[in-house]
């Protein structure tokens, strides 16, 4: 009976474990290895045997105690995650209860707008921004403020030193997040039995007490893997980042997060150096599984995955 | 059953393996050949071509990777039209092959240098690659490129006609890994309306620059003077992003280094840098130039700025004489070769201080060969040599002095060839460009008409001949491995200079801090002398 068990319990994971194992286990073994290895220039041949012990770490944690510049690195990437965290969870949920509440029609058409930022391909969506907040008369939105008297001086908004750069990355990373939140809430409010809803209407609740009394406690879970998720998602993103860094739209220190400083340093040069790059990328792990951890921790994630009561 | 269904999917995989083996070895019996280059170009290429046809190939397939201006489109098409060339001698001598080459140019040639790094290790870059020489060094070190020094020894005539200083920069450690395909200098262009409004002669400006009697604080004191008499909106306008090259013509022009032949290590010349960075913070402070310079937009500022006449100076390069003819920065149009020639003046970039000497520099871009070129191609591990042999004759026929000459003349950009700058003061053969009575690829002349029609003028050919004694002057960035990173400072340092974030003083602290930061550049850089003390700027 428990081999019986066994063997359907395997052959149904299986797939799933060879996926794991294929595309997450072997590629972080091969980032640790290569992380101990002199490899660069994607040279695989040359330098995939060339093993330099913790050479790169040191590298690494001497950059980082040393180069001028982190301190503003270190801050932009709390400040880019915390705040961007609560715009892409809290924002994704408002948009969520705000369409739940809306005629079909029209929500179908709200939450599409919205998901046209993830849709466009990054070079285009984040030169529109470009454009938008360049810091000259040929930026938009100085022309219209300009035209509008407004002011009279374009306003280099990304390089106003931190909070100019800062709103703008977290402005274009926020708005292509939300989306990620809207539709993983709205699927959880559609599984919401109906009739509760439409009692509490004739009860006479409002909204917002219908969103705080029912959605939201009934959400919970939904809530906790969308924090967690976007928390990791955002601790190493940095295509947007780089774009609008690389364009000069934001200031160079306090447009780049940790994950865009060690892909920078490891790749932006000359030189690629994958040795470094994964040195990087094993610390940028080590982060995102504490910070993981802790968040799955803080909102009793245990709870949820707790075994249910009675037989199966 | 089950032991006999399985023997029996054995005895059928074996025997498709046998059979395989079988066939195999009959397919593989093949005139594996060795090329020996003799230097007749005719000779070689029906060689190459009979060997090819005796193996059974019809067809060499090539991909051609290029970057750069809009105009230097040659650096791709040259490699085109050699294929075309060579075509035809095949067919001329009844051999049936062809060769086909397809072509991928962008903008940025570090984006392209970053993807055929990362993509030739995997077999899927391009065979010919032409890039700055500075990256040379790393694709030669890791095995990227062909090491051509043999094939060349055939090809001396041709390898001696080439400026020597420019094949110094197709070598790395004594071997010789392409061919020079273009180069440039990077003048001061001046604004002849704003200079003769602010009183600036500019007829013998290019004397007084030559003779460093006009240096960078004469630049400052005009600039001002310009602005002042509202002559112009700035005084001077230079590159944004990168400080790699334009800028950092500043530490020659004030008698600095940036490599150390004896230690071959990477210099910060503290003086001259310092020195660069003060004039930069001079200009940006007073109002000449603008504070957010760097992070201008090429297209919708920096040209515009120049082209209309908002600014005195402009630190430019050769290239953009004829990119202002073909692009449309002018209120929405290009300007005609008339135009360019009435509106703008041209010299040396100026030394820093008296005593010191004017300077230019210039960037070679080189014919690269993949060192797996032909890879795609049938029977490619036992023709290895033969695709090898046949894609440096190719280089050498895209190095033809009338291909070199042709992207000369309508990019701007200065013949490597001794011959091409005879061919370009040759006026019966610029007509015949300008017509494209040229034996050329039909889909180089399709590719390149437009530009011809824009660019190819005496004004333009004149402008190449009168530039060319730049190249006296010329300086090179240094060809190493780190120099990106440290380039890659120097522009942040500069970046903040300009907008007031940090005085000069800071900048060489915070240039010093970076390179300590980093173990490998502070193991590749010597930090020299000292910020000097009551140093003046402007002076006299």
């Amino acid at each position: 009976m428990k081999n019986e068990k066994l063997r359907d319990l395997s052959f149904f994971l299986f797939p799933m474990v060879f996926m794991v194992v294929l595309f997450y286990l072997i590629p972080l073994v091969l980032t640790i290895y290569i992380s101990f290895t002199g490899m660069r220039n994607w040279n695989v041949d040359k330098y995939l045997h060339q093993v330099v012990g913790f050479y790169n770490y040191e590298r690494l944690i001497h950059m980082f105690r040393y180069d001028p510049t982190f301190k503003a690195v270190i801050l932009t990437t709390i400040v880019f995650v915390l705040i961007t965290l609560i715009i892409n969870v809290f924002g994704g949920l408002g948009l969520a209860l705000g369409t739940f509440f809306m005629s079909e029609k029209p929500a179908s058409a709200f939450r599409l707008l919205w998901l046209l930022p993830r849709m466009s391909p990054i070079a285009v969506y984040s030169l529109v921004w470009y454009y938008f907040f360049h810091g000259s008369p040929i930026g938009t939105l100085n022309s219209i403020l300009m035209k509008l008297g407004i002011i009279n001086q374009p306003i280099p908004w990304g390089q106003i030193v931190p909070w100019g750069a800062w709103s703008v990355i977290i402005f274009v990373n926020g708005l292509v997040g939300v989306s990620f939140g809207m539709i993983v809430f709205t699927s959880a409010l559609n599984q919401i039995p109906r009739e509760l809803v439409v009692a509490a209407r004739v009860d006479g609740a409002s909204a917002w007490e219908i969103s705080k009394k029912i959605l939201l406690p009934l959400m919970k879970w939904h809530f906790l893997y969308v924090l967690t998720w976007q928390f990791l998602s955002l601790l190493t993103t940095y295509p947007h980042l780089f774009l609008l860094v690389e364009w000069d739209l934001v200031d160079r220190d306090y447009g780049t997060t940790l994950a865009l400083y060690v892909f920078n340093t490891a790749f932006g040069r000359g030189e690629q150096d994958q040795g470094l790059a994964a040195a990087a990328a094993v610390i940028l792990s080590i982060l995102g599984i504490i910070g993981g951890f802790i968040t799955l921790k803080v909102l009793q994630f245990e709870k949820m995955i707790k075994k249910p009561r009675g037989d199966l | 059953m089950k032991w006999k269904g399985i023997l029996s999917m054995a005895v059928l995989v074996f025997a498709i393996v046998a059979s395989g083996c079988i066939g195999g070895t009959q397919e593989t019996k093949t005139e594996v050949s060795k090329v020996t280059l003799t230097g007749d170009f005719t000779k070689d290429i029906i060689e190459i071509g009979k060997i090819l046809q005796e193996n059974g190939i019809n067809e060499v397939k090539f991909a051609a990777w290029g970057s750069g201006d809009p105009n230097s489109v040659m650096r791709v098409y040259g490699i085109v039209d050699a294929a075309y060339k060579i075509n035809k001698i095949w067919e001329q001598n009844g051999i049936k092959v062809n060769i086909t080459v397809t072509t991928k140019y962008d903008q940025s040639f570090k984006d392209q240098y970053q993807e055929f790094l990362s993509k030739q290790p995997l077999g899927q870059a391009g065979d010919f690659f032409v890039n700055s020489y500075a990256f040379l060094p790393t694709l030669a070190e890791e095995g990227y490129i062909l090491d051509i020094t043999e094939y060349a020894k055939a090809y001396q005539d041709v390898i001696n006609d080439f400026y020597p200083n420019l094949l110094e920069a197709a070598k790395y450690k004594g071997k010789l890994y392409g061919l020079p395909q273009d180069t440039e200098a990077r003048p001061l262009y001046v604004r002849k309306d704003v200079a003769k409004c602010a009183g600036l002669d500019v007829d013998t400006l290019p004397e007084k620059v030559k003779n460093g009697e006009f240096t960078w604080s004469d630049v400052y004191y005009w600039a001002k003077k310009a602005k002042d008499n509202d002559c112009s909106e700035w005084g001077l306008i230079h590159r944004k992003g990168s400080a790699h090259p334009d800028l950092i013509q500043f530490i020659f022009a004030f008698n600095g280094k940036l490599y150390n032949p004896d230690t071959g290590k990477l210099v910060l010349d503290v003086p001259a840098v310092y020195k660069w960075l003060y004039v930069e913070w001079k200009f940006a402070q007073d109002g000449l130039l603008p504070k957010d310079i760097m992070s201008w937009d090429w297209a919708k500022q920096i040209h515009p700025t120049i082209v209309e006449g908002r600014t005195l100076f402009d630190i430019g390069g050769t290239w953009y004489w004829t990119e202002w003819q073909t692009k449309q920065y002018y209120h929405g149009r290009g300007l005609k070769p008339e135009e360019v020639k009435e509106w703008f003046a041209y010299t040396l970039f100026p030394a820093g201080e008296k005593g010191d000497k004017p300077v230019t520099l210039s960037q070679p871009f080189i014919w690269m060969i993949n060192s797996k070129a032909g890879q795609l191609n049938p029977k490619y591990e036992e023709l290895k040599d033969v695709y090898h042999a046949l894609a440096f004759l190719m280089v050498i026929k895209a190095s033809d002095p009338e291909i070199n000459a042709i992207h000369s003349v309508i990019s701007a950009h200065l013949p490597v060839r001794k011959e091409a700058a005879k061919l370009i003061k040759d006026e019966s053969w610029l007509n015949k460009l300008k017509n494209l009575d040229l034996d050329l690829a039909p889909e180089v002349k399709d590719n390149i008409k437009d530009i011809v029609e824009k660019t190819v003028n005496p004004i333009n050919a004149q402008f190449l001949a009168d530039v060319s004694y730049m190249l006296e002057y010329t300086h090179l960035a240094p060809a190493h491995p780190k120099y990106p990173a440290l380039a890659d400072i120097f522009k942040e340092a500069v970046d903040k200079v300009l907008r007031g974030d940090m005085t000069p003083e800071e900048a060489i602290n915070f240039i010093e801090d970076k390179i300590k930061a980093d173990k490998e550049l502070a193991d590749n850089v010597e930090i020299k002398g000292e910020i000097p003390k009551d140093w003046k700027f402007p002076q006299g």
